[in-house]
Order: structure tokens, then sequence, then C-alpha cells
């Protein structure tokens, strides 16, 4: 295998890698998008909030990572059904643009109990799987990078599955379509976005868990997780469940490409360029229908 | 904004009471009200350190206005105002300091640059959905973010970039009389934005907010007028940069974050949705009172992150239960007064 293939190669895999980080955490935002009609900016803070739960109990309780990622969990299933509970579903009489200012106004809300629960000392998380490479001709990926994107495509599969394929979601698909007349038709619409709430929590949990490695765990872990899973819900449209994911992957091969072939410093910010210009041309994503406002 | 002036209209034979129902020498009143703070400090009855905070206010507040004109007529958010303050500010840096040129200069270019691309930014992304708006700004907040970080020949990189106070009409200001320019400024703003929102174009977007249908069968046209309106909050924040970065005589990178923009988005939340009076009371609200007063309480006071979860909250308990915010909260006393139910916010944003 030539070199230049080898490079190709292996900047892919890692595309992969955070292209899974990123489509989990656009997953979630569009569920919320779908169930609540709300665009989810505070998906990220959340999933931080989540993975220093993660964090704390892995290093101040010495709980196995498995167990530490099961109450981070646990606790991002709580913490979803405590603001739909609380919040969102006591906000149904406002706009919707309200509700975008509210999870703005969770954004600052979690920014400012991470610190207060946890301290203000960066911490860090260790790898799933801590060492060892699979080869590929003259590139190598990490165990822990096909356990990521393989944990990334497998919770998306099951997901798809779960939403085309099951009663449930059939529920969360009518909900979303339109949520007064899937109430009328017996839909369980309060379950249906707490649930969505529960499970954009989880998605979050997981991607702050795959990223933190890479880096220490502070408030602004999830910032570029955030940004560029909205990108990826812009690139691949809001009216379907697997545009923001395809989206996703898309910003993951995308950025490391230009960051690597084209400039390590201003790689990502050409790729931000890009979608603005796409937006121009196709104003409602890869996939999106065009919206189509009633009077 | 709409603080209700019969003003010049009424005419009336006391020149007084039409002084006191006009709004602009109203704003004047408050604007020398602001003004006479350093002279509390001077005496002792403040600290030095709280006119900093209150400078800051004043700072801020100009972009919250901004802000204000975009969320509250035509209903869109933007996550861009700390990239263009930020914008403002280095810009303004850099043509007074490195290109030694007058206040005035740097002042006209570091507020011209941004609008223009704040404009280019709505003609994209105002076509589309509103939403796209908020999402957009985020966009180019990112990128301008890491541009302040890596463009090190102009900005300064990490270290940031310094300026001195400025040299205006021959005299080399200090940190009073830069106090006593924020203030004129903000006046200003004020009055600008009062006489905007009365006139003609803020009557469109008035009507824009009723109902987007009825207005554009009235010939207002919808992209026109959010331009207008985004490209205003551009320039007030741009202007709020300059104004930062030469009252602080800093600007670093890591100021000029998302967080930045969300406290100017709480700040006109909870102020109140068009009203001028209640952002600035909005601003104070979410800037100086974490700061002046919540750290002073004993136990809450230590509390690491305080001034994010107190502004967070007040947004959610504002939109849930004042959507008008602080105005509307104010303006309700006289009709609980009258013991009449206080108007249902319904209304909401």
């Amino acid at each position: 295998m030539s070199n230049e293939l080898g490079t190709v190669l292996q900047l892919f895999m890692r595309s992969l890698e955070t292209g899974s980080v990123y489509a989990l955490a656009a997953l979630g935002i569009i569920i919320i998008y779908r169930t609540s009609n709300i665009v989810h900016f505070a998906q990220g803070s959340l999933g931080m909030f989540n993975t220093f739960v993660v964090t704390y109990m892995f290093t101040s309780f010495r709980l196995p990572l498995w167990a530490s990622v099961l109450c981070g969990v646990a606790a991002a299933v709580g913490i979803g059904f405590l603001v739909d509970f609380l919040i969102i579903r006591r906000a149904k009489r406002v706009s919707s643009l309200a509700k975008q200012i509210i999870t703005l106004g969770l954004i600052m809300v979690f920014l400012g109990l991470a610190p207060m629960l946890f301290g203000v000392d960066p911490l860090s998380l260790p790898r799933f799987i801590q060492s060892g490479d699979i080869g590929l001709g003259r590139a190598s990926i990490s165990y822990n990078a096909i356990l990521n994107i393989s944990l990334g495509l497998v919770l998306m599969g099951i997901l798809f599955y779960v939403l085309q394929k099951t009663k449930m979601g059939l529920a969360v698909r009518t909900t979303a379509s339109n949520e007064s007349t899937a109430r009328l038709m017996g839909v369980p619409t309060g379950l249906v976005t707490l649930a969505a709430w529960a499970l954009a929590g989880v998605l979050g949990c997981l991607s702050g868990v795959m990223i933190a490695p890479t880096t220490t765990v502070t408030t602004s872990l999830m910032d570029a997780v955030q940004v560029n899973a909205l990108f990826g819900c812009v690139l691949g449209g809001f009216q379907t469940f697997y545009g923001p994911v395809l989206g996703a992957y898309i910003i993951g091969v995308g950025r490391n490409f230009l960051v690597y072939y084209v400039s390590s410093i201003w790689g990502e910010q050409i790729m931000y360029l890009f979608i603005l210009i796409f937006l121009i041309f196709r104003p409602n994503g890869l996939i999106g229908r065009k919206f189509v406002k009633k009077v | 904004m709409n603080d209700s002036s019969p003003s010049s209209s009424n005419g009336g034979p006391n020149l007084a009471a039409a002084l006191f129902h006009s709004a602009y020498p109203r704003f004047i009143l408050f604007g020398l009200l602001i003004a006479t703070l350093p002279l509390f400090s001077g005496l002792g009855l403040m600290k030095s350190s709280t006119l900093n905070y209150i400078g800051n206010v004043l700072v801020y507040a100009v972009a919250a206005l901004g802000l204000n004109l975009l969320l509250g007529y035509s209903g869109l958010i933007s996550l861009g105002t700390a990239g263009f303050m930020g914008l403002g500010s280095y810009i303004a840096a850099y043509v007074s300091k490195d290109m030694g040129m007058s206040f005035w200069a740097a002042l006209a270019t570091a507020v011209l640059i941004p609008t223009l691309i704040g404009l280019l930014i709505g003609l994209i992304s105002l076509r589309i959905e509103g939403i796209y708006l908020a999402i957009a700004t985020l966009c180019v907040s990112e990128i301008l973010l890491k541009s302040f970080e890596q463009a090190d020949s102009i900005t300064g990189g990490m270290q940031g970039k310094s300026v001195s106070y400025p040299v205006l009409f021959g005299h080399a200001f200090n940190r009073s009389s830069t106090y006593l320019m924020l203030v004129v400024v903000l006046t200003l703003v004020m009055m600008l934005t009062h006489s905007f929102v009365n006139g003609q174009k803020g009557r469109a977007l008035h009507a824009m907010r009723g109902s987007e249908v009825a207005a554009q069968a009235m010939g207002v046209n919808l992209l026109q007028y959010r331009l207008i309106a985004f490209s205003l909050a551009t320039a007030y924040s741009a202007l709020s940069g300059v104004l930062y970065v030469y009252f602080v005589k800093f600007s670093y990178p890591s100021v000029w974050n998302l967080n930045l923009s969300l406290y100017v988005l709480a700040a006109v939340v909870i102020g109140g949705l068009r009203s001028i009076y209640g952002t600035v009371v909005g601003t104070f609200v979410v800037w100086a009172v974490p700061d002046l007063i919540l750290k002073k309480l004993p136990v809450v006071g230590a509390i690491n992150g305080l001034p994010y979860i107190f502004n967070g909250l007040l947004i959610i308990v504002v939109i849930m239960f004042a959507p008008q915010g602080i105005s509307g909260l104010w303006l309700s006393i006289p009709a609980m007064k009258k013991k009449k139910l206080p108007p249902a916010g319904k209304e909401a944003v």
C-alpha cells in the first residue's frame, strides 16, 4: 500500500471516530427538535455535566470505568426527566423561540453547576481500551477508536430500527409530525418527550465520554462538539432523523482532511465557511425539504 | 422599546410637564444620573472598583440594546454578539495603536467592518427560516474567535491586545473621563434607538412582529427589515466592543466566547423585550448583581460558578413566569394598585 493511501486511510478512520462523537450529539439534538420543536443548544452542556459525573465517579469513588459510565447514563436520564418535567412541559404556552432561549439558560445553569459540584480543577478520563493498535498497511488505528466507531454505529443502528420498525418508534414519529393530532390519536406524547429528553441526555453523555480522553474534562469540553453537531443538523437538514447524522459524519471527515491537507490553523474555519456557502445553495440541508409555512 | 411618549404632540403650556413627558429629556436626565456616580466614589461612599463594574454595565448595555432590537422586533436570535464585539475591539485597537490613527478613524472602521460582515451573514441566513440566523451567527462567532487566537500579528494572539485611554478633542482621557464618554455614548444610543423604533422603520418592525403575513401584505419587505434589525444589532455590538477596549484597555480572545453572547441575551430577556430602560436594568442585573451583591452574601457567595447559575435560572424563570421581564413587572405595578389583574403576559416573546 502506498504511503499516501495509508495516510488517507488513517485520516479517514480518525474522522469516523470524531464523526461518531458529533453524530451522537447531533442525534440528540434532532430527537429533541422533532419531538419538542426546540433547537437544543444545551445538548453539549448537558453532555459536559454528565461527563463530569462519570469522571467524578471514576476519580473520587474509584469505580471502574464501565460503572462510572453507567452512573453518568443514570444521571443523564434523571436530568433529562427533570428538564422535561420541570421546565419544558410547563412552558407549553410560550413560543418556540422562547423555548430556545430556555435551552440557552440551561447552558448557563449547567456551566455554573459543574464547577460548584465538581470543583474548578480540570479532571481527566482514560480511554476504555488503554492501548493496542491494529495495523492497516501503513496506517494504524487504536482498538479504542474502533470501539468508539462501532459503538456509535451500533447505537444509531438500534435507534433507527426502533424509530422505523417498532410501535414505540411510530409514537415518536407521530409526535414529531404533529403533536396535538398525535395526542388526539391516543399517543402518549408526554411520555415520548420525556423519553426524548432522557435519550438526548444519554447520547450527549456518551459523546462526552468518547471525546474526554483526547483532552481534559473542563466546562468547555463539549463546546466544539455542540457547535459541530448543530452544523451537522444544518448540513443534513432538520426534517429527517438520519440527515443530521450524515451531516455530522461529513463534518468529521471534512474537518480532519482540511486540517491535514490545507491548514492546521485555518482548516476548521474553512470548514465552517463551506457550510455557510452551502446554505446559500441548499438552505434546507442535504436531505431537507422546503419549509412550508401555513398561515 | 415603546416607552409610550405623547411627547411633542401635546404642546401644553406647562414647559416642565412637557419636558417630563417627552422621552429625550428623560434620557438625558437618566444619563446625568449615571454620570454623577463617580462623585460618590470620589466622596468615598462607593468603592472605586464598583465604578469598573458600572462602566462594564454601560458597555454591555449598548450591545444588549442592539440585540433587543433584533430579538424584540424580528424574533431572531443572534449568537454572534461576542464575536462582533471582539472584532470591533480588535479593529479599534489595531487602527488606533498599530496604525496610529485618531479615535474617530478607529471608531468608524471598527463599527463599519463588522456591520458589513453582519450584512453579508444576514443576506445568507435570513433568506431561510429564522433559526438559521442563530446557527449561522454561532458559526461566524466560532470563526472569529479562532481567528482572534491565531492572527497574532493583528490581535496579539493569546497575549491579547492593549490600548490606552482615548485621546479626544486634544485631551488624553483618564478613567473618569472615559467613564463619562461611556455615559454619553449610551445615552445617545438610547435616544437613537428610541427615535428609530418610533419612526417609520420602527412601525414596519412593529407590524412585522404582530403578523409577518399582514405586514407583507402592507408592503413591508420582510427580508429588508430583518436585515436592518440585524445590521443594527451588529453595529451596536461592534460599538460596544470599541467602548470595551477603551474602558478596559485590553482585549483577550477568551473574553469573546459564546458565554458572553448568552449573557447579553440574558440581559435582554430579563430586562424585558422592546424596553430601552429595561435593557439597561437587565444588563445591570446580569453583570453587576452577581459580583456586587451575591458574592458578598455569606454561604451563597462562596459557590463557584454562581453568576452563571443565577443568570441561567433567572432567564428560565422570566421566560416561564414573566415573559415581559423586569419592564413588564414595572409596568404592571400601577395596574396592581388599582386592584386589577396585572396584564397577562401571554404574548410572550
